[in-house]
């Protein structure tokens, strides 16, 4: 009898071994970062309110907390007015995507576009909304139907007032065929406009150049080589600093350089990088223009988190990492106001 | 007999571990197998692997698949130097035993092997093994390893996206395609159709064999991270959109050494004019090889 007890308390003895060994190997596994919705997660207080883009929702980050403003639906690439008050933003929901105003709080206020179309290819995309800097005009990526060639999408930069009620867009940019198109507008103080555009080489080989445009339709000139493959320009609030991304045509590397813009001669000073050696996007600056946020991954493969560093330090500064755990849209650059009054 | 019984039970314990591999490898005909695990020193040797990528949506009956993507792949460990060489899928090429087509044909006509063949006959290369993903099997790659990174050249813009793998969907309906440039996270469905759309842009196969290629440095900097207690759930998750002649060991050596390569280490070749140019045969469009400039290039890192 009490052989069988031993017996039997081995053979469970020797099925839980197995099972734990079972379980071990699986603690073995590396596996993939676990992400968390932003309002799980808190960071260090930056001055001000940035907003970030995860899963289709914006977010509002301030004093070290997110907040959610609006549902997880397709929400991305938000922008905000110059007085701080409120925000432009894209909803991409399958074949179309449309502008909507939305208070600092993500109420929705108005839709600005209706692009949509019941045949697929009807459809249009809004994209990269900016507000000129009075405030009065929406600039923002489009794409406009080539009817002889209908498999060429490229986008183009319009604007047109904010006045949801108006119909009268004006196209700026002509973009080189199918490239995708001109992407990433930047409204300048004096009626100019900055974005990114891109060209194929007769080696098949993409480029990206920053560009500046003065009138809508005029050519423009390019402010950036083709070899350096510069895209997503950003400009301090003063208009004495351009921040971008340069990949040198790396395909998983880049750098972000801030440089003086001068408008008077169409022209940059000498770049300086600030960041390096991972992916890096979409930059922005603070209100004061000292500092840059970008978004990139903090392990290799790993999900986008908000980073800032300082835009005028000599030195090569030390990145701070204001997010963990999560899965920022890279396409959304981050957007950093003053706090509200 | 005691220790006996905890070894036994401790076998029984990793293999059910490692069930969903062997199930696997049974489902796909690999070589994979369990006593390959062993810690023995991996081989230096440098080696070449043919990747094949097929359109395997309801469109097309499970036997009479092409290749829409064929990559070389050579893997020097001992100098961590890596080549990818795309070949253009309408690449006008005799295939042996059944007379001239394109390349992308020779999956269809002979699987695997017929693949490896024809490569091997015309670009004068040794392949040691091959890796074949579907659609769904590079979907769920990508959504297994947590999604990858790619820096996006230009924007990819296409208004007549396949919409055949939607569940009960049409398999010739189609829908809009926008990917916005610059670096970015994407998950598998998103990875796809960065790697498969090809309607506007200039370059048209050449950009997607581009594409390709990058893709495949994302999941190379995502696998880095990863070690063979990882292969179970990834084998479980690919139910025959997976095919391969290697051998777990290899795998492992493979997985092992992905992060020793990087961006400099990584030889990256698209068949671009003037080594091709685009032509017609019997009506329809082909891409025509310029072999006399093709294997000396081919030769120089295939050797």
């Amino acid at each position: 009898m009490r052989r069988a007890l031993v017996s039997g308390l081995l053979v469970i003895a020797m099925l839980a071994f197995g099972i734990g060994v079972y379980q071990v190997a699986g603690h073995f596994k590396a596996g993939h970062p676990h992400v968390q919705r932003p309002t799980q997660t808190g960071g260090p207080v930056l001055p001000g309110t940035v907003y970030v883009v995860q899963g289709g929702a914006i977010y509002g980050y301030q004093k070290g907390r997110f907040s959610q403003l609006t549902s997880e639906s397709g929400w991305m690439q938000p922008a905000s007015d110059p007085s701080g008050g409120r925000l432009v933003a894209v909803r991409k929901q399958g074949d179309v995507s449309d502008l909507y105003l939305l208070a600092r709080n993500g109420v929705i206020s108005a839709q600005v576009t209706h692009n949509s179309s019941s045949t697929a290819e009807l459809n249009h995309w809004a994209f990269y909304p900016r507000f000129s800097a009075d405030g009065s005009q929406l600039f923002y990526d489009y794409d406009p139907k080539d009817w002889y060639n209908p498999y060429r999408v490229d986008l183009s930069i319009f604007a047109s007032p904010v006045d949801p009620a108006s119909t009268k867009a004006v196209q700026w940019t002509r973009p080189n065929q199918y490239t995708g198109g001109d992407v990433s507008p930047v409204p300048l103080r004096g009626g100019g406009l900055i974005y990114t555009k891109f060209s194929i080489d007769d080696k098949s080989k993409v480029h990206s150049q920053i560009w500046l445009q003065q009138r809508p339709g005029s050519v423009g000139a390019a402010l950036t080589d083709p070899e350096a493959d510069c895209i997503q320009p950003t400009l301090s609030a003063d208009e004495h600093l351009l921040a971008m991304v340069c990949s040198s045509g790396q395909p998983l590397g880049g750098q972000i350089s801030v440089t003086a813009f001068y408008p008077a001669t169409a022209s940059l000073g000498q770049p300086a990088v600030v960041a390096r050696g991972q992916l890096l996007a979409s930059p922005a600056f603070s209100p004061d223009g000292r500092t840059v946020a970008y978004l990139a991954p903090a392990t290799p493969g790993g999900g986008f988190q908000l980073w800032t560093i300082p835009a005028l330090e000599s030195t090569a500064p030390a990145p701070k990492q204001i997010t963990t755990n999560l899965d920022l849209d890279a396409t959304s650059a981050p957007v950093w106001v003053e706090p509200a009054l | 007999m005691i220790a006996t019984g905890f070894i036994l039970a401790g076998l029984l314990g990793l293999g059910a571990y490692f069930l969903p591999v062997v199930q696997a490898a049974k489902s796909s005909g690999t070589a994979f197998a369990i006593p390959t695990l062993d810690p023995k020193q991996a081989s230096v040797a440098p080696f070449t692997v043919l990747l094949l990528g097929s359109d395997d949506d309801s469109k097309f009956p499970p036997d009479r698949l092409n290749t829409q993507s064929m990559i070389l792949v050579r893997v020097d460990p001992g100098s961590r130097q890596a080549t990818m060489l795309s070949i253009p899928r309408d690449l006008w090429v005799p295939i042996p035993n059944q007379g001239y087509g394109k390349i992308s044909w020779a999956y269809q006509l002979g699987g695997a092997p017929g693949a490896v063949a024809a490569v091997e006959s015309n670009f004068k290369v040794h392949i040691d093994d091959y890796v074949w993903i579907g659609l769904n099997g590079l979907v769920k790659l990508v959504d297994k390893l947590g999604g990858v990174n790619v820096v996006v050249t230009n924007p990819v813009m296409d208004d007549f996206y396949p919409s055949d793998l939607a569940a009960g969907g049409d398999p010739y309906g189609y829908y809009r395609v926008a990917v916005l440039p610059g670096a970015v996270h994407l998950d598998g469905v998103h990875a796809l159709q960065y790697v498969r759309s090809r309607h506007g842009d200039l370059r048209g196969d050449f950009a997607r064999s581009e594409r390709q290629q990058q893709v495949l440095l994302g999941i190379k900097a995502e696998t880095s991270r990863l070690n063979v207690a990882d292969l179970p759930a990834l084998a479980g998750a690919f139910n025959g959109e997976v095919k391969t002649s290697m051998g777990l060991g290899r795998i492992r050596q493979l997985m092992g050494m992905a992060g020793d390569f990087d961006g400099p280490g990584i030889n990256r070749i698209v068949l671009v004019p003037p080594y091709t140019s685009e032509g017609y045969v019997g009506g329809q469009s082909v891409v025509l090889p310029d072999w006399s400039t093709i294997r000396p290039l081919v030769h120089q890192s295939f050797p």
